[in-house]
């Protein structure tokens, strides 16, 4: 199908794009996912404003042990960031999953946390980092925690004149590991369910579910558990405890456990 | 509006709406056929092209975005010495039958190899993973990228 | 020089590899218009009436029913023998009823395909919802019926000393070749004369389909297939939406283009499978099969297209398998619900008798406590030619020896720990290919080359290497003199087609013939002239020698054994195919590279099914399969090793002692997949796509 008719807009700065932002218009980032939208003539925007070229928004860097991301961050920017892979090892194995390098190669960072579609990693791996993203309006720039910033399938904190500018990550925690299990029909096809996981035994543990609910959440009596001792099957199945059909959940259950063994190994 | 795109080395002017996706401006007027387009959705990958080296789905750009770009295609992809390594690997090992899916394979493995020359076996099937083929039922299509991957690292 | 039996590497990749291919949507005639189709979102309900959108800029005309009415018929309907199939076809634009989702009811045409889909949208008209209806069992419309008795089944069924009953379900599948489908027509009325380049797997049922619904002669129609990138049946019959194209051409004198995108095809490509069946087998105390009762029911979706009918007679005819059985009761429903309709789909029947019949032998075997190889064993069809009870003869087969190679091949596997379950199964097939009639023409070109026109026409399978192959050797001439012309309906001699694997049997042999034919006329001028003249003399003295053939044969019958060994995951009910043996018989098989590329890809096509295909339907009768989203095709990354090995036991009905390639792999892989699973649960039984919610459901069942 071809798109419906729409206005283009396409600033070279935050400045120049922040008065275009609001209820008609739609954020153009890397489009995997708002072009499949257009074409199918599910999303009819009246104005489109295409940030790419907004160069002050892509970078990564690690500032006082925090990492910074810019939100036109390309997602293979990320998968190939060596300082990434080294100090937030849970961030790269995420990224490697989404969808196939031909996505990733325009895919961004900014974009799949802003569009918080249920099958994404990012925000599920994002939710178990404890980030932190910037949003930018006229009025100024507000954070939201991760685990505020998603309310549902497609459907996040950001106000339609607000754009995602940042993600912040905040310094990994030591002596952490790091797991991120999922599942597809087919492989690089949509996560039907998954899991990541933080551990630092005794200290700190994260564990958020993909798919196991309408938007990543931490799964706090598994990490509570955890940090208590439990043992990864456990702690899984507490993890999962609220998922209603059988099947499914044995199997978040089961990512779950993979995950966490992951980050425990 | 008027775009003025780089594609294999030449520049290809014509008149586009902004909803003019970048697989339609490439085949229709740049009147490059080649690639090929199988979803509108960027799941099959018929339409992959190299964006700076990069392979993308044109299916999923709007031929805007590709103003002042350099883009390759399938037709751009043998060199005055011939058909490309992968290309020849195609041929030999039986890897294509109506060949709709070809040029999407060959651009994205084009790209792919070029990035991993080591890859392993297990991550070369995950690659291939992005792109569909209903035809061959993948088996020729692996057998043909392995032999490139060899080739091109001269083992 | 021995050609046949070679893999040849193939001619046509060059051009392909270079992206040199002209496909349906590559040829941009200028000027022309590009159609979108209003199409209905309900699956059932009545038309009150259209309303098309005010004239607004770059849209040239919205064409309904009404504005088509008297122009064009329905669709025909092709009936098959020994039964029943109403005669009403599916019409080109609806009329005062929908009855499926995704059903074409009015036309846009404009300048170009997105100013068409905008005006498509505008087209208001006036539906009433109606209940749809969405089970065949349920339907009370039939719209096929076919019912044969042979022998004494009743007698058989009293007498036997185990009588083993099983239920089967196979839904349907899309077939999604990567290219959709299309047409582009252009009418020239000084010479009234209408061309249409369809996206067709070939020209001949396109040219009888326009003819027939635009009540026109055929020699003023004039078809050209371009390059085709994938069928697998779903563009054998005519599409409603190419007669809409032709007779837009012929309506405003525009050339009328339409590309079909995925969506479309998705939703209004006709399916495949959709059956199901209740099996009975009778079988005496040493396990040999006495009768079989079969009881089908077809979903066929709400009109029948012109092939709609003909897999649910294919099934019926083979449900005696592989099986020395010669008494059968068939019967197959074909029923109306409100879904796009079926039609024939890689395998077009065959699979699903080879489902319904292997899945029963198993549970036989399980239930006799009998190894299921040795069951089949005891009651394979050993001599050919063989006539079935049901009414067609095998005409050549060497089903034991394909057992016994899959079983080598396979390395049959069962374990059982905490982790996972192995199993190990089997299925066997017969298929009818070839058959009708097909056509060649052989010349000599001036320059001495060889010029074959076929009326086979290819969409992927490679028909240029390999009747260059046959032509090649017969007339004894290198590969690089033969050239071979396909699917232009000027350019090639009226044929059948390509559908039924039988191209190579049918097609391959009027090749063979007619080049005999032409080489014997060169031998005569050879002789003529003394000497040793070369081919470029024989045609300077005697140009544009030419020979036709018309090749004509009974069914052959292709056959064969799969194997397939699957792991499932306990924890998850994950399925994984570790590895499939395809033996197939074909008989002579003419490039062995190639004729293993048909068997990887039924191959791939078959694990599909068994992993993740579905065409459901929702309540409403709304597709879930509208995009790649609600329909997932196998990736590189989920093919497991196939090992592939040929039987050649050669059908004594035509030269080449060729049968059928095509379909094996998406014949015998479901079968075999689906009592490899059932091995694997113990015996619980579980249909097609085997996904882990079932697959874990069913183990908790085995263990509970």
């Amino acid at each position: 199908m071809k798109p419906p008719p729409f206005e283009y807009e396409a600033p070279s700065s935050v400045e120049e794009a922040l008065p275009l932002l609001g209820l008609d218009s739609t954020v153009l980032a890397g489009g995997q996912s708002l072009v499949p939208l257009l074409n199918l003539r599910l999303a009819q925007p009246e104005l489109i404003v295409d940030i790419n070229g907004i160069a002050e928004l892509d970078y990564i860097r690690a500032e006082d042990g925090t990492l910074r991301i810019g939100a036109m961050t390309r997602q293979v920017t990320l998968e190939r960031s060596e300082l990434v892979k080294e100090r937030w090892p849970l961030l790269s194995k995420a990224i490697g999953l989404v969808g196939h390098a031909q996505i990733r190669s325009r895919g961004t960072v900014g974009g799949s946390v802003a569009h918080a579609d249920p099958a994404a990693e990012l925000p599920v791996a994002l939710t178990a980092l404890g980030a932190r993203f910037h949003l930018r309006s006229p009025g100024g720039t507000r954070p939201v925690d991760a685990a505020d910033f998603f309310l549902g399938p497609l459907y996040t904190v950001r106000e339609p004149d607000e754009l995602l500018v940042e993600v912040e990550v905040p310094e990994p925690i030591d002596g952490a590991g790091s797991g991120f299990a999922e599942h597809a029909r087919t492989h690089g096809d949509f996560a039907t369910a998954g899991a990541a996981a933080i551990m630092a035994p005794g200290v700190h543990a994260a564990v958020v579910l993909l798919g196991a609910g309408p938007m990543p959440v931490r799964a706090e009596a598994a990490e509570r558990a955890l940090t208590g001792g439990a043992e990864p099957r456990e702690a899984a199945a507490l993890s999962a405890q609220d998922v209603e059909d059988e099947h499914r959940r044995a199997l978040c259950t089961e990512l779950a456990r993979r995950a966490i063994e992951e980050a425990m190994a | 509006m008027r775009i003025s795109v780089e594609i294999n080395g030449r520049e290809y002017e014509g008149e586009v709406e902004p909803r003019t996706l970048l697989s339609d401006f490439i085949r229709h007027t740049a009147g490059l056929t080649g690639t090929k387009v199988g979803c509108e959705q960027g799941v099959c990958g018929a339409c992959t092209v190299q964006l700076d080296g990069e392979a993308v789905r044109s299916c999923l750009m709007l031929a805007v975005q590709a103003r002042g770009r350099a883009l390759r295609t399938v037709e751009g992809l043998a060199g005055e010495g011939g058909m490309h390594p992968l290309q020849r690997a195609f041929h030999e090992a039986h890897a294509l039958q109506c060949g709709f899916c070809t040029p999407g394979f060959l651009m994205s493995m084009e790209a792919f190899l070029r990035e991993h020359p080591h890859a392993s076996d297990e991550d070369l099937r995950e690659a291939l993973a992005g792109n569909l083929c209903r035809c061959t039922g993948y088996l020729g299509i692996v057998e043909a990228v392995e032999q490139a991957a060899r080739e091109l690292r001269g083992d | 020089m021995k050609l046949v039996g070679r893999p040849v590497r193939r001619r046509e990749d060059e051009r392909i590899l270079r992206g040199r291919t002209r496909y349906l949507d590559d040829i941009d005639p200028p000027g022309a218009a590009h159609v979108a189709f209003a199409r209905s979102p309900f699956a059932h309900a009545r038309i009150g009436g259209v309303e098309v959108p005010a004239p607004s800029a770059g849209v040239l005309a919205v064409i309904t029913a009404a504005d088509i009415d008297g122009r064009v018929t329905d669709l025909p309907v092709q009936g098959f023998e020994g039964g029943e199939v109403s005669a009403e076809g599916h019409p080109v634009l609806a009329r005062d009823e929908v009855r499926y989702a995704g059903q074409p009811v009015a036309a846009v045409l404009a300048e170009s395909r997105a100013l068409a889909e905008d005006a498509a949208e505008l087209v208001e008209i006036d539906y009433e919802p109606l209940d749809p209806v969405l089970e065949a069992r349920a339907s009370e419309v039939t719209m096929s019926r076919w019912h044969r008795v042979s022998g004494d089944v009743d007698g058989a069924f009293a007498a036997a000393a185990h009588v083993v009953r099983a239920s089967h379900q196979l839904p349907r599948l899309a077939p999604v070749p990567m290219e959709p489908r299309g047409a582009i027509a252009s009418y020239d009325e000084a010479g009234d004369m209408l061309t249409v380049w369809v996206s067709a797997q070939d020209s001949h049922r396109q040219l009888a389909g326009l003819a027939k619904v635009l009540d026109r002669p055929e020699e003023s129609i004039h078809v050209i297939v371009p390059d085709v990138g994938g069928a697998f049946g779903s563009k054998g019959a005519p599409a409603p939406e190419t007669m809409l194209v032709a007779a837009a051409a012929m309506a405003t004198g525009r050339t009328v283009k339409w590309t079909e995108d995925r969506e479309e095809n998705f939703v209004a490509s006709y399916q495949g499978r959709g059956m199901e069946a209740d099996v009975e087998l009778a079988l005496d105390e040493d396990a040999t099969i006495l009768a079989i009762r079969a009881r089908i029911w077809a979903d066929l979706g709400g009109y029948l297209m012109p092939t709609t009918a003909i897999p649910t007679h294919t099934t019926a005819m083979l449900m005696c398998g592989v099986y020395d059985v010669q008494a059968a009761d068939v019967e197959v429903v074909g029923r109306r619900t409100n879904k796009v309709p079926t039609g024939p789909y890689r395998g077009a029947g065959r699979p699903e008798a080879a489902y319904f019949v292997e899945c029963t032998v198993d549970v036989a075997a399980r239930e006799l406590g009998i190894d299921p190889l040795e069951l089949r064993r005891r009651n394979l069809i050993r001599e050919f030619p063989y006539r079935t009870a049901l009414g067609w003869t095998y005409d050549s087969g060497d089903y034991a020896r394909c057992l016994d190679r899959a079983v080598e091949l396979v390395k049959p596997e069962r374990h059982s720990d905490e982790e996972r379950v192995v199993g190990t199964g089997f299925g066997m097939y017969v298929e009818r290919a070839g058959g009708q009639f097909e056509t060649a023409e052989a010349e000599l070109l001036p320059n001495g080359k060889l010029l074959v026109r076929s009326g086979s026409s290819p969409h992927g399978q490679g028909h240029d290497t390999t009747f260059a192959q046959v032509a090649a050797e017969r007339f004894r001439v290198g590969l690089e003199d033969v050239e071979l012309r396909f699917g232009d309906s000027k350019e090639v001699p009226r044929g059948v087609g390509t559908f039924a694997s039988r191209s190579v049997a049918m097609g391959g042999s009027a090749v063979l013939q007619a080049v005999d034919a032409l080489k014997e006329q060169c031998d005569a001028v050879s002789a003529r002239l003394g000497g040793n003249p070369s081919l470029r003399d024989i045609a300077k003295a005697e140009p544009r020698l030419k020979a036709s053939a018309r090749f004509e044969s009974d069914l052959v019958f292709s056959s064969g054994a799969y194997g397939a060994v699957v792991e499932i995951e306990r924890a998850t009910g994950r399925l994984r195919v570790l590895r499939i043996a395809a033996i197939d018989d074909a008989g002579t098989i003419v490039n062995p590279l190639l004729a293993e590329g048909q068997v990887i890809g039924g191959v791939a096509q078959g694990l599909g099914e068994c992993l993740v295909e579905e065409a459901a339907y929702d309540e409403q009768g709304n597709p879930t399969f509208a995009s790649f989203v609600g329909y997932s095709l196998l990736t590189a990354a989920e093919m497991p090793p196939v090992l592939a090995a040929f039987v050649e036991s050669p059908s004594p009905l035509n030269p080449l002692g060729a049968k059928g390639i095509g379909e094996g792999g998406s014949i015998g892989t479901p079968a075999s997949v689906a009592n490899a699973v059932a091995d694997a649960l113990g015996g619980v039984r579980v249909d097609p796509p085997f996904t882990e919610d079932k697959l874990w459901r069913a183990l908790r069942q085995e263990t509970a």
